[in-house]
């Protein structure tokens, strides 16, 4: 191949190859940092909760009528409550908890193994009621459930009871490494309150804080005056007609209230906006950069030829044929785009480096890399096979012309 | 000359329809891609409270009890404070004006009988509206008389003014909240700070609250805080039954937000010692068993420390900015192929008399009214960009939308396409002027 | 005084490690109102010295007055206005700007000479009008025949009023009634005035100028002078009637 020619005759027109190079290496750069961003937050996005978020819905019943500051009165309502709701034809099962799936909200604590001075490890944790399981889709794959006579008893126990708590499984393992959780001690970090393992969900996840797969269930009503009580409905088809059916049981119950109900999958879709957005943005701003990219080069190389005719006559005219001339082009290109791509793999870390650093986000894998420099070669190729075609159709008679 | 110029850059254009519909696309893209992220950036990272913030500091300090502090582990205060610590701070006259302020959700009786809502509230002291720079359709904000008895009056937003009152003057009405009858004293004019700069640790980027109440009532109308607290002290038995009130005072429960105006680096220091002898004066109590870490932070540092500003906004517009240099980038190979493309009729200018500056010039402006026309309809591109991130992040209750292309932002895109035009038009203009005229004269 | 002075004058082309000599100690007179043709190999130096002579190109040594003004070191600017406002170039190729009609073509000398619209537009049909397109006043160069747009080049000249017309094979592109009359057209503008150094391959065009001059290898071999042309020589110009088809 004509390596040594090519190579002189670029060191010649260094002002196009600086530019190719130049926009090549930028955006292999651009491209491989957002695919990068793309990756880890599509991950993200991508990550289950664990639950049959796509038949759940939440509900939130707050009172303002006085009467319901009796929590007696209270908790009535709320047994009435779950019965009314179960009552609604099309719904699976239903659950009184603390627990918001996809809501960034809840609360948070940290444990460990009583009598150890190990690191607390922050959990989640939440009261439920023995729906909470089915309701959640959430499979108990280890001990058992929680009791009804648990429930009813949790929020009235004093401190010092012992109480069961259900736990994820990555909660689980990392107090009990050897897998064997199951009755045994868990305690608040300051040991103020001890409780029993008594059974494992697996797969639990609800971003929230710095414990998305930890959570620690135990048994009791959440339900007050001042914050509502949360429910959580199972459906058996699509949860969104059912929504007026849902609010008109609650309020034939007890109309001193206002009840706000949302299908879990709005909250999810909400939660994941900002990283919706954000991949959006990245995807279309890739797309463009790469189309802007692409008509430079094809540009670039639409003039080289242009400005060649002539030398492309005489080569034709002293025996080169067409696919010669094309594959002089894109052999041409094919260099200054390598050479862009080496230099925009460089730059791809330097500019992680930057981001990393001074922003956030993570390391970028060499896979995404390669990714971004076999597109960009590939881009780079197609991009001057068009002028590379049309510079093969300069008829060889163009040599001759004088003027 | 500039006329003459304009009339033969537009002659190129015709004379090039597809080649400077690449170029104006190319600048476009540019241009929009970088005043979209641009603007998203610079909406969420400018002063939140302009002209103010920097005499405004947040408070902090380490009253957590427990044995395991989950603080000394991440090496800074708690992010709250107690409402004790909070009223007693707040009697110090070091600060010019000062507000201990948190969120609660509240339930609204709209007059006449309709059905209640549930709103977002927020229970201030008076200095909070002018530290935070609230601004007033109607009435202005209560009196310090007022926080000191307790009065049942409130400011509210103009959104809910709208929809209890119609938009009307309702100053001197008054609405039933939660137990309480509250007199309203102000509305607000339509506010939507881009970030909520009182309350950066919960949802800092959501809109300003609908009602805002006396600290006073907290007590009175047990208002239960709705954002973030921590709590570390289990309570004594029967501790439940006492009234709110003196629950209030004897509890741990961190979530009050503390802001102090300083005028100026003298008051930061006698404010800190005033802290720190706060703090050895809580030691003698018993309280504070952690070394004392008092911080008095500036408004602008303490969003920093929290990272208000979505870093990916920053990278996005980070990475848009090179999206625009690898614009021009191209735009400099597009120039000088069509202008090179054009070598010969340059030719033919020189030797008719033009000097070398006069086709510069010539070339020049031409990549300016290509800049120039590029950033219209990339100012036209942002502005769809802005609506579909106004899409997700969402408009203001009084109508606001989160992202607007401001003037400051609007100049900063003509600067932007100007400087393109005249980045990627310098070398091919000074390429094209430089060649020797006889070069393409002898054969076209 | 000569309208044109060059004292040994040298033009050396460098490219890579090979130098040429375009011109070679290059001394040469022309009297103001002469029409002086060149002829010469092709390489021999004719279009060097075409460009020296226009400031189209820098030379090395000697010196070169222009009009009794020393023109051998100018800055660019200087350059350009003496172009403007001394010099009118004829090319064989027209080099008229092809997105530019007629009328504009002819305005773009004024335009950097800066003179006031009324000026421009009243000297642009006058020239126009010279060479006899008054009716072509908006057709693109395009489409106009070759002889045409050659004329329309030498309106250009006219326009600009220059003291030196420099043509470079005016009619090498031409047939041979349409090269006749475009001599003609120089012939008449010499006649007013106007020095023409022309450079030329037909011998029967040299012949029909006042001295005939021959480059080779980048040196003047020739110096004959010949007796200038008797006035009744001259046909008389019409112009309305020499429209050529096409």
């Amino acid at each position: 191949m004509e390596f040594g020619p090519i190579f002189r005759s670029l060191l010649r027109n260094r002002a196009r190859v600086i530019l190719i190079v130049a926009e090549v290496a930028l955006t292999l750069a651009i491209v491989a940092n957002c695919l990068g961003l793309i990756l880890d937050t599509r991950a993200k996005l991508a990550r289950p909760s664990g639950f049959d978020d796509e038949h759940l819905i939440a509900i939130y019943s707050n009172p303002f009528d006085d009467r319901l500051r009796d929590p007696k009165l209270l908790n009535q309502l709320v047994d009435q409550d779950r019965r009314a709701l179960a009552a609604v034809a099309g719904v699976r099962a239903v659950s009184e908890t603390g627990l918001r799936p996809w809501e960034s909200s809840g609360s948070r604590t940290s444990v460990r193994v009583p009598g150890t001075h190990d690191e607390p490890v922050p959990t989640q944790a939440a009261q439920a009621d023995p729906g909470l399981f089915d309701a959640l889709g959430l499979p108990i794959v280890q001990g058992r459930d929680f009791t009804e006579a648990e429930y009813d008893h949790g929020a009235d126990a004093p401190a010092d009871e012992v109480q069961p708590v259900v736990v994820s499984r990555a909660l689980a393992d990392q107090l009990y490494p050897s897998g064997d959780a199951i009755g045994k001690a868990i305690a608040i970090a300051d040991e103020s309150e001890r409780f029993t393992i008594v059974g494992i969900v697996d797969r639990f996840y609800n971003p929230f804080g710095e414990a998305s797969e930890k959570i620690m269930l135990s048994p009791g009503r959440s339900a007050g005056f001042d914050f509502g009580a949360h429910y959580l409905v199972r459906t058996q088809g699509n949860p969104g007609p059912l929504l007026p059916q849902l609010e008109k049981a609650l309020l034939s119950v007890d109309k001193g209230r206002l009840v706000r109900l949302r299908t879990v999958i709005e909250d999810r879709d909400e939660y994941h906006g900002r990283d919706r957005l954000l991949v959006a943005s990245l995807d279309a701003v890739m797309a463009l950069l790469v189309l802007v990219t692409a008509l430079g080069i094809v540009g670039l190389t639409s003039f080289s030829v242009a400005e060649r005719q002539r030398q492309i006559g005489t080569r034709r005219a002293l025996g080169a044929d067409r696919l010669a001339i094309v594959r002089h082009f894109l052999l041409e290109n094919w260099m200054v785009t390598s050479f862009g791509v080496v230099l925009g793999v460089l730059l791809a870390y330097g500019l992680n480096f930057g981001i990393v650093t001074w922003v956030a986000g993570a390391k970028l894998s060499p896979a995404t890399v390669a990714t971004g420099a076999l597109a960009l070669w590939a881009i780079g190729l197609g991009a001057s096979l068009g002028p590379a075609l049309r510079g093969s159709r300069v008829p060889p008679a163009i040599a001759t012309r004088n003027v | 000359m500039l006329l003459y110029n304009l009339r033969l850059a537009w002659k190129s254009v015709r004379r090039y329809p597809v080649l400077s519909a690449l170029i104006l696309l190319g600048i476009a893209l540019g241009v929009g891609v970088s005043t979209t992220f641009i603007t998203a950036y610079h909406v969420l990272a400018r002063d939140p409270v302009p002209g103010k913030s920097e005499s405004l500091y947040y408070v902090r300090m380490n009253s957590w009890g427990a044995a395991d502090d989950p603080f000394l582990r991440t090496r800074t205060p708690p992010p709250l404070i107690t409402w004790r610590d909070a009223l007693e701070l707040l009697k110090s006259r070091i600060p010019v004006r000062g507000t201990a302020t948190f969120g609660a959700r509240l339930t609204v009786f709209p007059p006449g009988g309709a059905s209640p809502l549930r709103q977002r509230g927020r229970l201030v002291t008076t200095d909070f509206f002018p530290m935070f720079a609230a601004p007033f359709r109607y009435g202005g904000p209560w009196s310090r008389e007022a926080d000191a008895q307790g009065a049942t009056v409130t400011v509210i937003s103009s959104a809910l003014n709208d929809r209890l009152f119609g938009g009307a003057d309702s100053v001197g009405r008054t609405i039933r909240v939660e137990k309480a009858e509250l007199r309203i004293v102000g509305v607000l004019a339509p506010w939507r700070p881009r970030v909520r700069a009182y309350a950066p640790l919960s949802d800092p980027l959501a809109a300003p609250e609908a009602l805002f109440l006396p600290l006073a009532l907290t007590a009175s109308m047990e208002m239960r805080p709705a954002e973030m607290q921590m709590d570390w002290r289990n309570p004594a038995p029967g501790e439940e039954k006492l009234p709110y009130a003196s629950r209030l005072m004897i509890n741990e429960v961190l979530f009050m937000e503390l802001w102090a105006e300083l005028p100026d680096a003298a008051a930061v220091r006698a404010y800190k010692s005033f802290l720190n002898a706060y703090v050895a004066e809580q030691k003698k109590l018993g309280r504070f068993p952690h070394p004392a870490d008092v911080r008095v932070t500036s408004l602008l540092d303490l969003l920093d420390e929290w990272k208000v500003v979505p870093p990916q906004t920053k990278a996005l517009a980070a990475i848009s900015l090179l999206f625009l240099v690898v614009a021009a980038l191209n735009l400099i190979g597009l120039f000088l192929g069509k202008f090179l493309a054009r070598a010969s009729t340059v030719g033919v200018r020189r030797a008719l008399g033009a000097s070398r500056w006069m086709i510069f010039a010539q070339h020049l402006v031409e990549c300016e009214l290509m800049g120039l026309a590029g950033g219209c309809l990339g100012v036209l591109l942002s502005l769809a960009g802005l609506a579909v991130l106004n899409r997700v992040y969402g408009d203001g209750p009084d109508g606001v939308p989160f992202f607007q292309l401001d003037l400051p932002m609007l100049l900063a895109a003509v600067a932007l396409s100007l400087l393109a035009g005249a980045i990627a038009g310098l070398y091919p203009a000074w390429r094209i002027c430089a060649i020797p005229p006889a070069r393409h004269l002898k054969s076209q | 005084m000569p309208m044109l002075k060059m004292d040994d004058v040298s033009k050396i082309y460098r490219t890579g490690l090979v130098e040429t000599r375009a011109l070679r100690d290059f001394s040469l007179e022309v009297d103001e109102g002469e029409f002086v043709t060149i002829t010469g190999p092709s390489g021999s130096g004719k279009t060097t010295f075409l460009n020296v002579s226009g400031l189209l190109d820098a030379f090395e040594q000697g010196k070169y007055w222009l009009d009794g003004m020393d023109v051998s070191r100018l800055s660019d600017r200087e350059m350009s206005r003496v172009r403007n406002e001394k010099i009118g170039f004829i090319f064989q190729g027209f080099n008229l700007l092809p997105d530019l009609d007629v009328f504009d073509n002819v305005d773009v000398p004024l335009r950097y000479r800066r003179l006031p619209a009324r000026e421009r537009k009243a000297r642009i049909e006058k020239a126009i009008a010279m060479v006899g397109l008054s009716s072509r006043l908006r057709h693109l160069p395009s489409q106009l025949s070759g002889g045409q747009q050659q004329r329309v080049a030498i309106a250009r000249v006219l326009a600009g009023d220059p003291k030196l017309i420099l043509a470079d094979e005016p009619t090498g592109n031409l047939d041979s009634a349409m090269a006749r009359e475009i001599m003609e057209i120089l012939e008449q503008v010499n006649e007013a005035g106007t020095t023409i150094i022309m450079v030329t391959h037909n011998p029967e065009h040299a012949a029909r100028a006042h001295r005939q001059l021959h480059i080779a290898d980048g040196r003047l071999v020739d110096f004959e002078r010949i007796t200038p042309f008797p006035l009744n020589r001259v046909e008389r110009l019409e112009p309305a009637s020499r429209q050529v088809a096409g």
